[in-house]
């Protein structure tokens, strides 16, 4: 069972990567989809008991992750017409290349403390700190409103998968499902996005002009 | 039922949302008047929580609920006066949102939850995002996300913080409600590493609400483009909830033992804050604005404050009520300001002491009061401030804090003496009306009398509130 979860984590960690170097948009949320989809589904395979109320959550974790939010902004890049974010603040390779070093740096931090978690999985920390540090940075490295808020899904995914790796599963209290009620701001923000037609945020390009460009 | 502090503006806000506009302003006043009732039953003692799982009337949260509630409620008549002048396209959604705004303030200052506290201040920002986006210009778009997309991520990163701290809970095999009180009793046993981790991300997460620099980016363009009545209910009343978070959390390490480590993060961050206000300050082209980074710094200040112990975290309580005051009176006047000169940039106004008089009284006596001078009660809380630090020989810390505040004043003052008395000859297009200028006046002189008379049960409030993290009156 734990191999299993490690390979969701790896796969993870590859759809991060694949998000960093993404140039269209719908590949883009087409990965978070999927990353939505696997991040939920690694509390499955951790090996921990599982109630009742724990199932139902993933069920409604799936749901949200993967296909609710994803599906937003799906409608959004529809609906305003963005095809590929053209010019990137930081570029796709460098993108690609910080992602390799975030990788490298989590692995450092996730060796330091894994040491104090009681069998604390250590790729699961690394994937977590990983996917929260390249959300950030694809928050900050891209131009287009769609985009980062995309990252700041990413930025969530990476917080869920750090709560599951703390979280003591014998923990009766619920903590690490409270990270639902981002996808809440997420969704208001992709509601704002579609409302009033951001393109850009702080340079408001012409909508028109980027809808010239066929792929 | 202290809860229903929460629970009224929500129902209030919801009918107001549908009813025809008249009714609208009459549910704001009336539902303010009664949460201030609430308010101060609660400080009597006669109300109290009914889920004490989940929400604690703790005086530090009590005093965060007096300011709002008062704040709100004299806002709220000067709202009502704005309204009419202004026209808003959308007032059933301005007043709506405020009533959930206060609904969601006054939930985090009763929270006593760790998550309950997190989930109200995220409230906060959800409710308040209409209320700058209310004029639906290009430019209050921009500011809406900024402000939705910073808070969100430091909101994010409050909830890593919140697991990092139930982390340290679960190392040091503690089993008790993850409530700041039930935490308080046995924070010695906590895992200090993870609660140290967890510590810099709720500062790092709530501090991003609360304006501390460098995360204030969204600060200066989300208070300057909301409507005035927002603004002074942005930085009188939310800055102090969102600095409630950043107070429990040092609570919490101060009663583990780690004070010193928290003390010193808030130390720095207030004097960065303030730096940074300080250089901002000087250039700026709108007024709102100027006040906006006036806020910053005064949030620098009670971090400062709370951070250097002792006396000085009397003095942050002091500047925290003041401030509060001062701000939200500083940002109305500016709103009487912008309807008369329908400009906010500096350079479009002037010569408010002939035009505006009355006006005018209020916003510079506002900004005397903001930059430290008697009768106002910033000046005995900067004093305060600065003695407290003298008495911790924090030499260094406290010659950049008054550096700072020097800074700041010779800013503004420059702007503020062009706007009351540079050249101006043309037509001001709105007159001051009383319903607007009273409120400022109402605030500014609730400042002086707190600085001369302090009633016994807010000074014992303040001091059960300091006493938490060893801050007394004697030093």
């Amino acid at each position: 069972m734990i191999v299993f979860s490690n390979a969701l984590l790896a796969l993870t960690l590859l759809s991060v990567l694949l998000s960093l170097a993404s140039h269209r948009l719908v590949a883009l949320v087409k990965i978070m989809a999927f990353q939505g989809i696997v991040v939920s589904l690694v509390p499955l395979f951790l090996g921990h008991h599982m109630t009742m109320g724990s199932i139902l959550m993933l069920q409604v974790m799936i749901l949200i992750k993967g296909f609710l939010i994803p599906g937003l902004i799906y409608v959004a890049v529809k609906k305003i017409k963005i095809r590929r974010e053209i010019e990137p603040i930081i570029g796709y390779h460098a993108s690609l290349f910080a992602g390799l070093i975030f990788i490298v740096v989590s692995t450092f931090i996730a060796d330091r403390i894994h040491g104090s978690l009681h069998g604390g999985q250590v790729l699961l920390l690394i994937t977590a700190i990983t996917t929260l540090a390249s959300g950030l940075f694809l928050l900050m490295a891209r131009y287009k409103a769609i985009t980062q808020v995309i990252g700041y899904l990413m930025m969530e995914n990476g917080i869920y998968l750090f709560g599951t790796a703390l979280a003591k599963q014998t923990h009766t209290q619920y903590i690490v499902e409270f990270g639902v009620l981002l996808d809440l701001l997420v969704g208001i923000m992709i509601m704002g996005i579609v409302l009033n037609n951001i393109n850009s945020t702080f340079d408001d390009v012409d909508t028109a002009l980027l809808g010239q460009l066929k792929d | 039922m202290l809860e229903f502090t929460c629970l009224i503006p929500i129902f209030t806000g919801v009918f107001a949302m549908f009813l025809p506009v008249r009714f609208g302003r009459g549910i704001l006043v009336v539902t303010a008047l009664l949460h201030l009732q609430l308010t101060i039953m609660a400080w009597m003692g006669k109300v109290t929580p009914g889920l004490p799982q989940y929400f604690a009337a703790s005086p530090d949260g009590l005093l965060v609920l007096l300011i709002t509630s008062f704040v709100f409620f004299l806002v709220s008549i000067y709202a009502v006066s704005y309204m009419s002048e202004t026209e808003m396209t959308s007032e059933p959604i301005y007043i709506g949102c405020t009533l959930f705004f206060l609904a969601s303030m006054s939930m985090v200052a009763l929270a006593d939850h760790l998550i309950v506290l997190w989930i109200a201040i995220e409230a906060t920002t959800l409710m308040s995002a209409p209320l700058i986006f209310l004029h639906r210009s290009k430019s209050a778009l921009e500011a809406t996300w900024k402000y939705v997309l910073i808070c969100s991520v430091g909101i994010a990163l409050a909830l890593l913080g919140c697991f990092f701290i139930v982390l340290a809970m679960d190392i040091g095999n503690v089993e008790v409600p993850i409530t700041f009180s039930s935490l308080s009793l046995v924070a010695s046993q906590l895992d200090p590493m993870w609660l140290k981790a967890g510590f810099i991300f709720l500062v790092i997460g709530y501090g991003t609400k609360m304006g501390l620099a460098p995360m204030h980016t969204w600060l200066p363009d989300a208070h300057s483009e909301a409507p005035s009545p927002a603004s002074a209910l942005l930085s009188g009343a939310l800055l102090n909830c969102a600095f409630l978070g950043v107070y429990r959390s040092h609570q919490l390490l101060y009663q583990a033992g780690l004070g010193d480590f928290s003390s010193n993060i808030l130390i720095g961050f207030g004097l960065v804050s303030m730096l940074v206000a300080a250089i901002f300050i000087f250039n700026q082209t709108g007024y709102k604005r100027m006040l906006a980074y006036s806020s910053i710094e005064n949030m620098g200040i009670i971090a400062f404050g709370v951070g250097i112990g002792g006396l000085a975290t009397y003095g942050a309580m002091l500047h925290l009520i003041h401030h509060s005051l001062i701000k939200s009176s500083l940002f109305l006047s500016s709103g009487n300001i912008l309807l008369g000169y329908g400009s906010k940039l500096i350079n479009k106004t002037g010569n408010m002491a002939k035009l505006f008089p009355k006006t005018f009284f209020a916003f510079f006596a506002g900004f005397a009061g903001i930059s430290g001078f008697p009768p106002f009660g910033i000046f005995i809380s900067e004093l305060l401030i600065i003695l407290g630090a003298f008495q911790q020989g924090r030499t260094i810390s406290i010659s950049i804090f008054i550096v700072a505040l020097v800074l700041i004043f010779a800013g503004a003052a420059r702007l503020v003496m062009k706007m009351s008395f540079g050249k101006w000859d043309e037509e001001i297009l709105v007159d001051e009306k009383m319903a607007r200028v009273l409120p400022s006046y109402a605030l500014l002189l609730t400042s002086i009398i707190l600085c001369v008379w302090l009633p016994d049960s807010l000074y014992q409030t303040i001091l059960s509130a300091i006493a938490m993290i060893g801050g007394s009156v004697n030093g």
